[in-house]
């Protein structure tokens, strides 16, 4: 099962926090947080924050994916684990990208 | 986009047809590998989606309703099977079935609904939003030249469905004018 | 003893009774497999027929073939019969018959739930067929969204036969993904580590667990709007404090997942199927397990992409439209993965490789539009029109319809043992590929003008006329095209030329038996070292006939058969499994007059129905013990495993733990309709906070927390030799404290029908109340097994069966008292 698990995790992880930024964002319009920080506007550093610790986090899953104690024994989930695990950093990386460019509440 | 599918799916359909041609694999599986799986498999999709998405995400900021000076402000709240537009510049005034709108000017749809959901679409002018209960969404709309341009609901809403389509008339400065003058009257 | 007697042996300990008799009782893989998709094509062939009318009614303007209240019910019932009672069944059926043979094993993990699956299938699409025929089928589309389909705007009894149909088939859904995931992971052949498992088994494998996370929400959707329509609880209705997009977005969570659902078991079947037609082994295995797994995550951040005309801020479409298009990405890997596999073999081109080829083409011409849609602005325009019935139809015809089509002229030998005679097949493929093509490019062009989904007609100024007809004569010789397949299939099996035993020279181990297949599959179970067992030894068969496998002596009349630890795929369980039983037909048909009773308001019958369903459950578990400690079966030489029921980690346990994690899900986007409700829905605050008494959370929050530790105690107990029973009555006594609370936040929440807020903490507290009582149940049952001496310090499989449903409980009370109070303390 902790061989399903290690092919699953990453994927899983990339789910979680693409719901949690678009729930993020939700809470947002919904409520009508703004302000700025720094010059930028509040929800624009909420979300490339939010954005940058999903990217941090799969990297991190990634790392761990490769280190020797906690990598899969099998070469197969090894190897398998790796693709999903660079998958999902792929995936925060790509689907996540427009809070850093597109308008948030219109 | 559709010629760039067109290719994409002609470079998929000879792939295919040479499969049944060609007899000595190219290499062994590594190099197979890097070529199918690596290559045609990971590296071409990306780029390709890639590029389309950012053309796609341009294009839909520039379509967002924006705060403007210029913009004229309406309402459309739809019902089975009827449209009323109301108007900012022209209070009290009411239409059924037809959206007065002056040509030139960018012109914000604010779209609701009395009963069921139901979707806001003029094709020549723009995309569709749909109507919402409990909700207003804002479609942006801008009519280059005077004229009637056809409208229809897009979301399924029962038996009349159908025949549920509305007019969009575009009218000059002067028009326009004198559209919004006969409410004062 | 030979190979002869074997047969005789097991096949009287594995036979289904004869005639009607075993068709109600069997609960063996081979009956049930065949049975699914015998009926998922039946369904096929009235969701084809539907099709016709619609095709027929669109053939001309103004047409009077049917009028919309008619018109709207067909194609209702061509969607929902074509998603929910075709695709899905056929891919369980499809599994069910095939997993236990291509893993190398006898049965899959539960035979009865099986056949419970099924029947509840055949009796909730039945009630489907039903209202068609009295002309009271739903009639508000197949997503049916509200305010359309609530009470108020139809009001008859249409859509209540939608949303208590289908969630009873969803039944058999959820029955089939926790068999076939527990089958994939536990029942395989010895060796069989998970690099070894034939593709066709991953996908199996995700397929189950997408449904296990992709039906709850749907059935969560159904359930809410029945309670709307029924009780008047406002979950969609904006002026109550509801939305009907939460609708939306529950449907799609379900609905965007369930299209790769489908089409994962297709490309498993392309993925076993091709490399044979290829003579060769499939292209970068590794990548295309990864790739799968990658789809089937992804497929669940794609859902708003059906929602981009609804007005959500652009970013958020700009997320989905993101996602929308990377999951080209795993499908592109796959595709081309399949064509690197034809280039490395040698493509013959036999039937089931036409109907792949058939695929090919299809299918990706389907996904380049689904691209096309993905891009926002794009879709803005062709959201709703035919361009996307079209798209849709090229994705699920070329994505499921042709490789099933390969995949039953691949395994039809299988079934049948025999040959195909007559060359008719050929020509019915020309002509459905013809046909789908014409039908459905025709089908974009229209939608590109405007031609918008379900209209009823059009008029002549609209100028489709001339496209419509000739999409209508393409889709009557797709028909005729269908219909010759079916012909083909009937005469293959009525015409006995007996056919060769691997007549495709396969290497996966189901034709390393005989055919037709018996009911016991293997007569011996196969040590496998590789992907592919039969090609390396290619008289397998015959050695596995003679004995020379695992568990080749059959014993006491025992359905037997052994599961493998997950990873490895080392022996680590002998199971004995249920013989013949009518009680999955009996219970299905309770479950039922359930489903039926709220159909029909007929309420006093329903408190019935469910006492009767928890009998039957208790009697259907009951029956599984024993009194004495099973003695360790020596299942081969030197290879001595122990009984399943002395396991920790039981069948059952695995069982309960994807069935959770169904029901965690269910839970999941209930909160997720909360907080959804609260930052979007119009009308929130809510008038009034719930402020129930303190001293019931207490008690409640105590029951959840002294539960799970009871439990430990009694199986800490049991395995000493103590007596468990202080331990489970102390679990029972904190499952009926946190029924206590639960019951008292539903009977305080404020105004169920007033406001959405009321009416979710009322759904919250049913839901913690039923797993209340769910565990108070188990704990009774467990205490009366060991009172009746079911259990000893060997025997202990019940109790971390048990032991789960009580942390589950635990969680899931905690957190209904939480969303129940906290709002209320903190305003």
């Amino acid at each position: 099962m902790k061989d399903i698990l290690r092919i699953l995790i990453a994927p899983l992880l990339w789910l979680a926090a693409f719901s949690a930024v678009y729930g993020l964002l939700g809470l947002i319009c919904g409520h009508g947080i703004g302000g700025t920080v720094l010059g930028l506007s509040l929800p624009r550093v909420l979300l490339i924050a939010a954005y940058g610790l999903a990217i941090l986090l799969q990297a991190a899953l990634l790392a761990a994916l490769y280190h020797p104690r906690l990598a899969a024994r099998s070469g197969f989930v090894r190897f398998v684990s790796r693709i999903t695990g660079w998958a999902g950093l792929v995936a925060a990386g790509y689907t996540l990208f427009p809070v850093a460019v597109t308008s948030s509440c219109l | 986009m559709l010629a760039g599918g067109a290719l994409i799916f002609a470079l998929v359909m000879v792939l295919l047809l040479l499969s049944f041609t060609r007899r000595a694999p190219a290499g062994g599986e590594a190099r197979q590998l890097r070529v199918w799986v690596i290559g045609l498999g990971l590296v071409f999709p990306l780029a390709v989606l890639g590029a389309l998405l950012a053309y796609g995400l341009v294009i839909g900021e520039r379509l967002l309703a924006r705060e403007e000076p210029e913009v004229i402000r309406v309402s459309a709240e739809a019902r089975r099977w009827t449209w009323r537009f109301t108007y900012e510049d022209a209070p009290g005034r009411r239409t059924e079935g037809v959206l007065h709108i002056p040509a030139g000017r960018p012109v914000d749809v604010a779209i609701t609904t009395a009963d069921v959901i139901h979707s806001f679409w003029v094709p020549r002018l723009a995309g569709k939003l749909d109507a919402i209960p409990g909700h207003v969404n804002t479609l942006r709309i801008e009519a280059d030249r005077p004229g009637t341009y056809r409208g229809l609901s897009a979301e399924f809403s029962g038996a009349g469905y159908g025949g549920f389509t509305f007019l969009v008339s575009a009218h000059d400065a002067a028009g326009w004018a004198a559209f919004v003058e006969d409410t004062e009257r | 003893m030979n190979a002869l007697e074997r047969h005789r042996r097991l096949r009287a300990i594995w036979a289904s009774e004869p005639g009607m008799r075993g068709w109600l009782s069997t609960v063996n893989h081979n009956d049930l497999g065949r049975m699914f998709l015998l009926t998922a094509f039946v369904f096929f062939g009235i969701g084809g027929l539907l099709a016709m009318l619609i095709r027929a009614q669109l053939a001309t303007p103004h047409s009077a073939f049917a009028g919309p209240q008619i018109y709207n019910q067909i194609f209702t019932m061509h969607g929902t019969i074509m998603m929910f009672l075709f695709a899905i069944p056929c891919f369980e059926g499809l599994a069910i018959y095939l997993l236990p043979k291509i893993l190398g094993t006898r049965d899959l993990a539960f035979p009865r739930l099986t056949a419970y699956g099924y029947w509840c299938y055949v009796f909730g699409g039945v009630m489907l067929l039903v209202a068609m025929l009295l002309g009271i089928a739903p009639d508000a589309g197949w997503f049916i969204y509200p305010p359309l389909s609530g009470a108020i705007h139809s009001p008859g009894i249409n859509t209540d036969f939608w949303l208590i149909g289908i969630t009873f088939v969803e039944i058999s859904a959820i029955a089939a993904a926790v068999e076939i995931t527990v089958s994939v992971l536990k029942y395989r052949a010895p060796g069989m580590a998970l690099d070894k498992m034939p593709i066709f088994a991953w996908y199996a494998l995700i397929t189950a667990l997408m449904i296990l996370t992709g039906f709850p929400p749907l059935i969560l959707g159904s359930v809410l709007l029945e309670l709307e329509r029924a009780f008047g609880l406002p979950f969609f209705q904006a002026e109550l404090g509801g939305d009907s997009l939460l609708w939306q977005h529950l449907f799609w969570l379900f609905g965007h997942p369930e299209v790769y659902i489908i089409f994962l078991p297709a490309a498993g079947v392309i993925s076993t199927v091709l490399p044979v037609m290829c003579r060769t082994t499939l292209l970068g295995y590794g990548w295309i397990v990864a790739a799968a797994v990658g789809l089937a995550f992804l497929s669940f951040g794609l859902w708003v992409h059906h929602m981009f005309t609804t007005g959500i801020p652009h970013m958020g479409l700009a997320f989905f439209s993101a996602a929308s298009t990377l999951v080209a990405v795993p499908t592109a890997v796959q595709i081309f993965a399949w064509i690197g596999t034809m280039w490395k073999g040698r493509p013959e081109l036999h039937l089931p490789m036409l109907h792949i080829l058939g695929f090919f083409c299809t299918f990706v011409i389907g996904g380049l539009t689904g691209v096309m849609v993905a891009v926002v602005p794009f879709d803005w325009q062709a959201h709703d029109t035919a361009f996307i019935t079209a798209h849709l139809h090229y994705v699920l015809f070329g994505g499921f319809v042709f490789p099933i089509l390969a995949g039953v002229y691949y395994w039809l030998p299988h079934v049948t043992g025999q040959r195909r005679v007559f060359r008719l097949g050929e020509v019915a493929f020309a002509l459905v590929f013809l046909g789908f093509h014409v039908t459905f490019l025709a089908m974009h062009w229209v939608g590109l003008m405007g031609q918008r989904r379900r209209i009823p007609t059009y008029a002549p100024e609209d100028g489709w006329t001339a496209i419509n007809l000739i999409s209508s004569v393409g889709s009557f010789v797709l028909a005729i095209g269908l219909a010759m397949i079916l012909i083909d299939v009937v005469l293959h099996v009525l015409i006995a030329a007996r056919g060769k035993r691997n007549p495709w020279r396969a290497g996966t181990l189901e034709w390393a038996m005989m055919t037709p297949p018996p009911a016991y599959t293997f007569a011996s179970l196969p040590q496998v070292d590789s992907r592919t067992p039969l090609a390396d030894d290619p008289h397998l068969a015959v050695r596995l006939a003679r004995g020379e496998g695992y568990l080749a002596t059959p014993r006491e009349g025992a359905r037997e058969t052994l599961c493998v630890d997950i990873a490895s795929g080392r022996p680590d369980m002998h199971v004995v499994y249920p013989a013949n039983t009518r009680l999955p037909v009996t219970m299905s048909a309770l479950t039922g007059v359930f489903f039926l009773s709220l159909l029909v308001k007929f309420y006093w019958t329903v408190p019935l129905a469910l006492a009767g369903v928890a009998i039957l459950a208790c009697k259907w578990v009951w029956g599984n013990g024993r009194r004495e400690d099973p003695e360790p079966v020596q299942v081969r030489e030197g290879i001595t495993l122990a009984n399943a029921a002395t396991a920790r980690r039981s069948p059952g346990w695995w069982g309960t733990l994807f069935l959770l994690s169904a029901d965690a899900t269910f839970f999941g986007a209930l909160l997720f309709g909360f907080a959804f409700l609260w930052t979007v829905a119009p009308g929130w605050p809510p008038p009034e906070w719930f402020a129930g008494a303190m001293v019931m959370a207490g008690i409640g929050g105590f029951g959840a927390l002294i539960g799970p530790a009871a439990m430990r105690q009694a199986i800490r107990a049991n395995r000493r030799g103590d007596t468990a029973l202080p331990g489970i009555g102390l679990a029972l006594v904190g499952a009926l404290a946190v029924a206590a609370a639960c019951a008292a936040v539903m009977v305080q929440t404020p105004a169920p029908m007033g406001h959405a807020y009321g009416a979710t903490l009322l759904v919250l507290g049913g839901y913690g109340l039923f797993h209340a009582g769910l565990g108070a149940l188990m704990a009774g049952f467990l205490a009366a097994r060991v009172l009746r001496g079911f259990t000893s310090r060997v025997r202990q499989a019940e109790f971390s069966i048990v032991s789960l449903w009580i942390d589950y409980l635990s969680v899931i009370g905690l957190l209904v008292l939480l969303a129940a109070y906290l709002p209320g303390l903190l305003s």
